[in-house]
């Protein structure tokens, strides 16, 4: 009898320990993720239909509220009256952030639950009922500029790849280009499936040399005499078995950190790596929000990869210091890196709802927040000061602009014996006092020194020149 | 009225919903703190309950009948003052009839109850009806149950024929059901068609009970170990395996609980566990079950499309839901039966979501302090085993809605539109409430003989139970 009671007494505790794990995994999941389920593309809830609708869906717009897309009604007919979704021209150069629902990506599907309405509060959305003929959504202004990305694609030109520009402070996305693109406006075309994926929050690239500034990082974190510590480099470098090349077999001689981030130097950031361990490297990287399913409310994005572990052997982990091994990552992700590093440190959610505009005009402005802070204040600043030097003096010369100081770090992931490497920039600008972090990737266009970054420079020029 | 003017309605009324099952929700919380933590009975009070569920009942009806723009739809309302009738005939009744009763148990039952039936109401108002009926059906099961069960201590060896009919129909159903859903799990029975694998859930605890009540060799309790392998097997045959994982979990917990044989719970366990490894291995159904699982949003239009479209209906809900009327539940596949949990989600809310959850942690909780209270083992294992039964069977299938486990398709005691699972529900609930109506004549016995004994034993409490029962 004793025991029954006891045991019904755990009993009763392992199942309602189960209930309570029900609630909060529940609780909790809707509360990440309701919005994406919310505005999931096979939602038949919120589809938006043209004929008579119940919601006239708002329009989307830059930062300067240019308009890019409105709903606008065809023709009267009896009782019926038509609409469409009306793109202005300049939205193709934004294609794959505005989007669309036909296709099921962008603003036009993430945000519909603005663009309906659904988000009003009991009020307004008994007004509208009750007193306008038609109800109407709200219009979401975008934090990027239409000018700005306009000047990177046609800067782009036929080149394949992507540019993130964005505010590190604050998160904004002043312009997120993927190409090649596909024009909204135009409904005749069928895009190709390439086009349709927006590179810079899906595109999964190997990271190269960029990869240096979260290896420079860990170390910094990790290692105390970090800046005493040299590597003697002889371009085709062999250690414990591992051979590691330099860009064109140059020998780079005895280096520190930061002369090995200004000429790029594999033998370092190889032995680097394996001078820390796999452990300090995964930290920091993990901290940066690799092997991350990123939960943004705005955009949605890829996981970045660094597959090292306890199994990793020498020579992977040493290649994965320099950013050539199995790791994997967004565009995106390495923007939000450079901002990290511009923003002294501190990781902040990337955005590209800059406000919803409601019937009356009002503008709820969104806000920013904090992500995280994987790198301390000293760090940020010491791979500042390396990043000018590369700008300045290394690798990254020619992005080089008068009049702005150019903080950055450049990539050149090969990726295959036949093709042309990819070609990386992050960086971020004015170095004294950032307001613009980039991460530039073209596509087996060649070395980053040569085709990143002279585009990167340009984009920042232009950026300033806007007022960023 | 005009499709806005019912949406203004449907919109404010979102919130009086809410806030009439908050109610019930706390009144039912608070009352079992209390009787869980103070040593006199309570009072009997109910509460308010049962006027706030005539009134959500109304309210609910009142409003879907207003649905269409066209006509005021007399019918619905109609619905919603039978529904309230019977609801409130049904518990006065019995909280007339069986002093011992705990009303409170009898009230959460019903609310879930009354929610399952707005929520079919308004899918499918045909289906609707039919619920009733089996409420009706079920709630006279359980007025049989309470008047009978408390006569008896034990059922003795009339368990064995039940339990060999039990095991029987089982395999009979495997062979010769009608097939739906991928299962065979119905028999028809005149125009009815019958799940006998619900029912057998009666006998499944009640030769539970009976058998483990007394500490018993490993020979004598071949028998039962027989009935729980053959009914899992019959039911594995019948492919629906949601129902043969919620048996063999019940027959843990009460094993467990009963025997304290570690021991034997624990090779069974591993056992079942190497079986559904083997099953993941051999069946295709399974690994698509736990594919669409693992990530529903891989292949939305296939595998992943019941559960993907549960998760969106719950996310469109919002904390007090879409609105009765204004969401879109039908979209969701199975949405009265398996993923009813989802359909309320979206157009009551996740707030009320997570009260379906509480009211099914709170009848678990009030089960077991009642049978924790039982003089008699066998009592303590018919409360215990029908509580565990239900809890696990309102887990494995609100888990799998919400994609915390695997979706397997069991029925959401209740509220799930079903006849054979709402009688065997109310069955179940009949079993814990004539354990407390026995407790509590026992308890009234007890003071009857304070003034004339000190001191009683273990003894003259059987004896005492035995006089009571001739």
């Amino acid at each position: 009898m004793k025991h029954l009671k006891r045991n019904m007494r755990g009993a009763l505790f392992i199942l309602l320990g189960l209930f309570l794990l029900l609630t909060v995994y529940f609780y909790y999941n809707l509360f990440l993720y309701s919005d994406r389920w919310f505005s999931d593309p096979s939602n038949a809830r919120v589809r938006v239909d043209m004929v008579n609708p119940k919601i006239i869906p708002g329009s989307i717009m830059d930062r300067n509220q240019k308009v890019l897309v409105d709903t606008k009604s065809t023709a009267k007919n009896g009782n019926t009256v038509t609409y469409y979704r009306d793109y202005h021209k300049d939205s193709k150069y934004a294609a794959h952030v505005i989007g669309s629902g036909q296709y099921g990506i962008g603003a036009e599907v993430l945000y519909i639950r603005y663009l309906l309405g659904y988000d009003n509060n009991l009020f307004e959305r008994i007004y509208q009922k009750a007193f306008l003929d038609q109800e109407q959504g709200n219009n979401v202004i975008l934090t990027i500029d239409i000018q700005l990305q306009k000047f990177i694609v046609e800067a782009m030109g036929k080149q394949k790849g992507s540019v993130v520009l964005m505010r590190p402070q604050t998160g904004e996305i002043l312009a997120m280009v993927s190409q090649p693109s596909f024009n909204l406006s135009s409904t005749y075309e069928e895009p190709a499936e390439e086009s349709l994926l927006n590179k810079a929050s899906h595109g999964q690239y190997s990271p190269g040399s960029i990869m240096k500034v979260v290896t420079a990082a860990a170390a910094l974190e990790s290692m105390d005499e970090i800046q005493e510590y040299t590597v003697e480099c002889r371009g085709v470098t062999e250690f414990d078995g591992v051979v590691i090349t330099c860009s064109g077999g140059e020998a780079h001689g005895e280096v520190n950190l930061s002369r090995a981030m200004e000429v790029s130097c594999n033998a370092y950031f190889a032995k680097l790596s394996q001078e820390m361990g796999w452990k300090e490297l995964k930290r920091t990287a993990e901290a940066f929000g690799f092997n991350k399913d990123f939960v943004f409310s705005d955009i949605k994005t890829t996981k970045s990869r660094l597959p090292v572990s306890r199994q990793t052997d020498a020579e992977e982990l040493a290649w994965s210091g320099v950013g050539q091994g199995k790791i994997l990552v967004s565009p995106l992700h390495m923007a939000m890196i450079a901002s990290t590093i511009a923003n002294g440190g501190i990781m902040t959610e990337p955005r590209l709802i800059y406000g919803i505009e409601s019937r009356s005009g009002r503008i709820r402005l969104q806000n920013s927040n904090e992500l995280a802070s994987p790198i301390s204040t000293e760090t940020a600043q010491a791979l500042t000061n390396m990043m000018i030097d590369v700008v300045e003096n290394g690798t990254g010369k020619k992005a080089r602009t008068t009049g702005l100081l150019i903080a950055g770090k450049t990539g050149t992931a090969e990726v295959g014996p036949e093709d042309n490497p990819h070609a990386w920039f992050i960086g971020f600008a004015p170095a004294e006092e950032p307001t613009l972090a980039i991460a530039v990737i073209l596509e087996n266009a060649g070395t980053g020194g040569n085709k990143a970054a002279p585009l990167a420079g340009k984009i920042l020029r232009e950026a300033v020149k806007s007022g960023y | 009225m005009n499709d806005k003017q019912y949406e203004i309605l449907a919109l404010t009324l979102r919130y009086w919903f809410v806030l009439l099952i908050i109610y019930v929700f706390a009144k039912s919380a608070a009352r079992t703190l209390q009787d869980l933590f103070s040593e006199k009975p309570v009072n009997r009070s109910t509460g308010n309950i049962p006027f706030v569920l005539v009134l959500f009942t109304l309210t609910s009806f009142g409003l879907l009948a207003m649905q269409d723009s066209q006509n005021f739809n007399i019918d619905t309302v109609l619905m919603g003052l039978l529904v309230s009738a019977i609801v409130l005939f049904q518990f006065y009744l019995l909280y007339y009839l069986f002093p011992g009763m705990d009303e409170i148990l009898l009230l959460m039952v019903n609310t879930l109850a009354i929610l399952g039936f707005v929520m079919l109401q308004r899918l499918t108002p045909e289906l609707a009806l039919r619920q009733v009926e089996w409420f009706t059906a079920g709630s006279v099961i359980l007025f049989v149950v309470m008047l009978i069960m408390p006569r008896f201590k034990s059922l003795g060896k009339m368990i064995y024929p039940l339990m060999a009919l039990g095991a029987v129909t089982l395999f009979l159903v495997a062979f010769f059901g009608e097939e739906s859903g991928g299962a065979t799990s119905r028999l028809p029975v005149g125009s009815i068609l019958v799940q006998p694998m619900e029912l057998v859930k009666v006998i499944f605890i009640l030769a539970l009970a009976n058998t483990l009540s007394e500490e018993k060799t490993f020979r004598e309790k071949i028998p039962l170990f027989l009935f729980v392998a053959a009914c899992i097997l019959g039911i594995v045959l019948q492919k629906d395996l949601g129902s043969a994982l919620h048996y063999f979990i019940v027959f843990l917990f009460v094993y467990q609980i009963s025997t304290n044989d570690w021991l034997i719970t624990m090779a069974a366990a591993g056992a079942g566990a190497l079986a559904s490894i083997i099953g993941y291995k051999i069946f295709s159904h399974v690994r698509v079950r736990v594919e669409a699982w693992k990530n529903p949003w891989a292949d939305i239009g296939g595998k992943g499309w019941q559960v993907a479209q549960s998760l969106i209906a719950m996310g469109s809900g919002g904390l007090v839901g879409l609105g009765l009327g204004l969401g879109s539940p039908n979209i969701i596949p199975a949405s009265r039966t398996d993923f009813i949990f989802a359909a309320i989600c979206e157009e009551f809310g996740i707030l009320v979501g997570g009260m379906v959850i509480g009211f099914f942690a709170l009848i678990l909780i009030r089960s077991m302090h009642k049978a924790t209270l039982a003089q008699f083992s066998n009592d303590m294992l018919l409360a215990c085993g029908s509580s565990v039964s239900l809890a696990v069977q309102a887990f494995i299938i609100i888990g799998g809605v919400v994609k915390m486990i695997p979706l397997t398709g069991v029925t959401l005691p209740f509220i799930s539109y079903g006849g054979s699972s709402m009688v065997a529900s109310f069955a179940l609930l009949g079993l814990i409430q004539s354990v407390c109506i026995r407790n509590y004549r026992f308890a009234r016995e007890m003071e009857g003989h304070e003034s004339n004994h000190d001191e009683y034993n273990e003894d003259d409490m059987d004896e005492e139970a035995k006089e009571n029962e001739s």
